[in-house]
């Protein structure tokens, strides 16, 4: 017995060793695709937010945290920090809110549902580009459709709203081309596009919602809707949430498209919507600064990274899965 | 506590007609069981009971008073459902609490931060406690207090269920299958728990379940329902001896009843082409069905009324329960004996069945049982 034993005791680190050299081996690829792909990029843009480098210059100098120093000193990106956060702190919470809405009302619907939901889905599969031109036209200070709207209830009863009154004394807002306007804009048309998104998330979510707690609810005293979303809807929706909250701020984070429909040139009047994407995209790509667009999409990262930190913090204390 | 009535309740599902006119009185401090197999309807009467669904006509009263449309929250009645129900994000102490927190805070003292410091919100939070702490020890789940559903087994769960319903002081208790998600070992002993809850609590119960074992030990009366109706309504040592129907008959009673065909002519009752014995009162010619539970048929080799031979053989150890396929018919009858009767009963081996005709129930080719029909039997056919 003992012979045996130490047999198999001898055998077994040989063996161990040649199935984790197989795993090694089959891993390889996927590993080298993930750093060569994945994080070499990261690595090198960090590399490069240290540096004056340029495309096509031979070589670089370390410039140090220059590059930082500026981004924390320059007005110009005050501005895109002031831009990126309005933004990120307006569209979040309301297409989130307007998404969980939306999903509970279709939800309760029988298959009249399914047309709402093509509907507010439309505007997530239209790309973003081609709307933001029929947005641009409808916005249009004089031809636009909005302002002409406007105009209509001059000199109605609808002038005793100020906005109205205001307009049609001095002329209704320029939009796009006002620095007191153009980055709400932006909110609203970020809203308007994404909330169909988190509507199709929760309405996932909804569905794995136990009939029976509703039964269970009423049969508890839960009268009102609101005391059977509180007590079932709402925490078993808790993960859908944080997922939801996730992906949110990091589409708002990532917004740029509608900004460089709108303002090619500058992002913005005034540049109060010189959001960071489009800031990377101006150094990096138009102005060709390399190390001041890698410093930006460092700090992003960094801002990005923080956030899912913050959720995956309170996924772990608060969220109940299952 | 009180009583319920229920009277004349259907309820169409489109063009499905799921119960077909229900009349049921349940008296205050009753236990009654709604039995029957899978679609009978059961399930839906105890949801139109508790208010979670409406009948399509028909009344239900509480305690006398009709509450046809109120809503199941006003109904004051507890319910414990086959899946439990348990909110999943809740502990233990808070999902027994939910049904006093939803009717004695206002919906300001249920806040989360600033609720606990309004004014009769501490003696109200208090009164709480007291009663999820006397709950949980009445059901001996005082350590899962702080433990959420997910963290207990089948049989935990079912005890928070039942903490929930029991907790505040309802009019009665509605229980959908409640036993069903436990394993066979557990039930056998949850069963026995719960007849004891209802003798403490002296409230009405209404029980729903398929399975017959738990309907004939819990309860004070059965109610089986088949196809929208509730066929008969009794005790259930009356259910099982006295059914008034074949359905009843088949349903209730494990192994099955064994129905054998006799024929009634000239006062002449036989099976099989042999008479067993003769009417007293006069009644129809014609088919009729005798009904034999396995306990009644005994093994005897003296002139014994079927013969036929061991087809099956379940030994359970404390008795033997044997099929017999009977000579020259395609029915096989079910055999009860005893374990010192075994060496008789091989497979294969030929047996003699007697029984007498006391025990026998007579039914009418529709399945009505004809208590009427009273045979007096002849001496010599008689084999105890």
């Amino acid at each position: 017995m003992a012979e045996i034993d130490a047999s198999i005791a001898a055998r077994k680190p040989q063996e161990v060793n040649r199935q984790a050299r197989t795993a090694w081996g089959l891993a390889t690829p996927a590993l080298a695709l993930m750093f060569l792909i994945l994080l070499v990029p990261v690595v090198v843009a960090g590399v490069l937010s240290f540096t004056n480098y340029s495309l096509g210059n031979s070589g670089f100098d370390w410039v140090g945290f220059k590059n930082f120093d500026r981004l924390f000193s320059r007005s110009t990106y005050e501005k895109m920090f002031i831009a990126t956060f309005t933004y990120v702190v307006v569209v979040v919470p309301i297409s989130v809110a307007l998404g969980l809405g939306a999903a509970l009302l279709v939800n309760s619907l029988g298959r009249i549902g399914d047309v709402y939901k093509t509907i507010y889905f439309l505007p997530v599969m239209a790309t973003l580009l081609a709307m933001a031109i029929v947005w641009e036209f409808m916005l249009h200070p004089t031809i636009g459709v909005i302002n002409q709207t406007f105009e209509m209830s001059c000199g109605t009863i609808l002038e005793v709203i100020p906005f109205l009154a205001n307009g049609c004394a001095d002329g209704f807002p320029l939009w796009l081309g006002d620095r007191d306007y153009a980055i709400w804009v932006l909110c609203f048309i970020g809203i308007w596009q994404g909330f169909g998104f988190n509507m199709v998330l929760y309405l996932a979510g909804l569905t794995a919602v136990h009939r029976e707690l509703y039964h269970a609810a009423e049969m508890d005293g839960a009268k009102s809707a609101w005391e059977r979303f509180r007590l079932v809807t709402w925490p078993a929706l808790g993960p859908t949430t944080v997922f939801v909250v996730t992906i949110s701020c990091i589409r708002a984070f990532q917004v740029f498209d509608t900004v460089e429909a709108f303002w090619p040139q500058g992002g913005g009047p005034n540049k109060s919507t010189y959001v960071m994407m489009f800031a990377i995209f101006e150094k990096g790509v138009q102005q060709n600064l390399i190390g001041i667009g890698s410093a930006i999409t460092m700090l992003f990262l960094v801002f990005v990274m923080f956030l899912t930190l913050i959720q995956r913090w309170l996924v772990e204390r608060k969220v109940h899965y299952g | 506590m009180a009583g319920l009535s229920i009277s004349s309740v259907t309820k169409r599902f489109g063009e499905t007609e799921v119960l077909k006119g229900v009349t049921l009185d349940v008296a205050d401090a009753e236990f009654v069981s709604l039995v029957g197999p899978s679609g009978c309807g059961k399930s839906t009467l105890l949801r139109i009971i508790a208010g979670l669904e409406d009948p399509t006509s028909g009344d239900i009263a509480i305690d006398g008073k009709a509450v046809t449309g109120t809503r199941a929250a006003d109904r004051n009645l507890s319910m414990v459902f086959q899946s439990y129900a348990l909110y999943p994000h809740l502990t233990v102490a808070e999902n027994i609490a939910v049904p006093l927190r939803m009717r004695s805070l206002s919906a300001v003292q249920r806040l989360p931060l600033i609720g606990p410091f309004l004014p009769g919100a501490k003696e109200q939070r208090s009164e709480i406690a007291t009663a999820v702490q006397s709950a949980t020890e009445m059901l001996e789940i005082g350590p899962l207090l702080d433990r959420k559903p997910g963290q207990l087994s089948g049989g935990q769960r079912q005890r928070v269920a039942l903490g929930r319903a029991l907790v505040r002081d309802p009019a009665a208790f509605l229980l959908d299958e409640p036993l069903s998600n436990l394993d066979a070992k557990l039930r056998v002993q949850t069963r026995a728990e719960i007849a004891q809850l209802h003798r403490r609590l002296k409230a009405t119960f209404i029980y729903v379940t398929h399975d017959q074992v738990e309907a004939m030990t819990m309860s004070d009366r059965i109610a089986v329902m088949m196809g929208g109706e509730i066929l008969q309504c009794d005790a259930p040592s009356v259910i099982y001896e006295d059914p008034s129907n074949i359905r009843v008959a088949e349903f209730i009673g494990s192994p099955k009843i064994n129905i054998l065909p006799v024929e009634l002519a000239n006062t002449e009752m036989t099976l099989f082409g042999r008479v067993l014995g003769y009417i007293t009162e006069a009644a129809q010619a014609g088919i009729y069905q005798l009904g034999l539970r396995p306990e009644a048929l005994k093994l005897t080799q003296a002139a014994p009324v079927v013969t036929g031979t061991v087809a099956h053989m379940e030994n359970l150890g404390s008795e033997v329960y044997a099929q017999i396929a009977l000579a020259n018919q395609t029915s096989r009858v079910t055999l009860r004996a005893a374990p010192a009767e075994r060496r008789n009963l091989r497979l294969g081996a030929e047996v003699g069945l007697g029984f007498s005709l006391k025990d026998g129930l007579i039914f009418d080719a529709d399945g009505k049982r004809q208590r009427r029909v009273e045979v007096a039997v002849t001496h010599e056919r008689e084999v105890a």
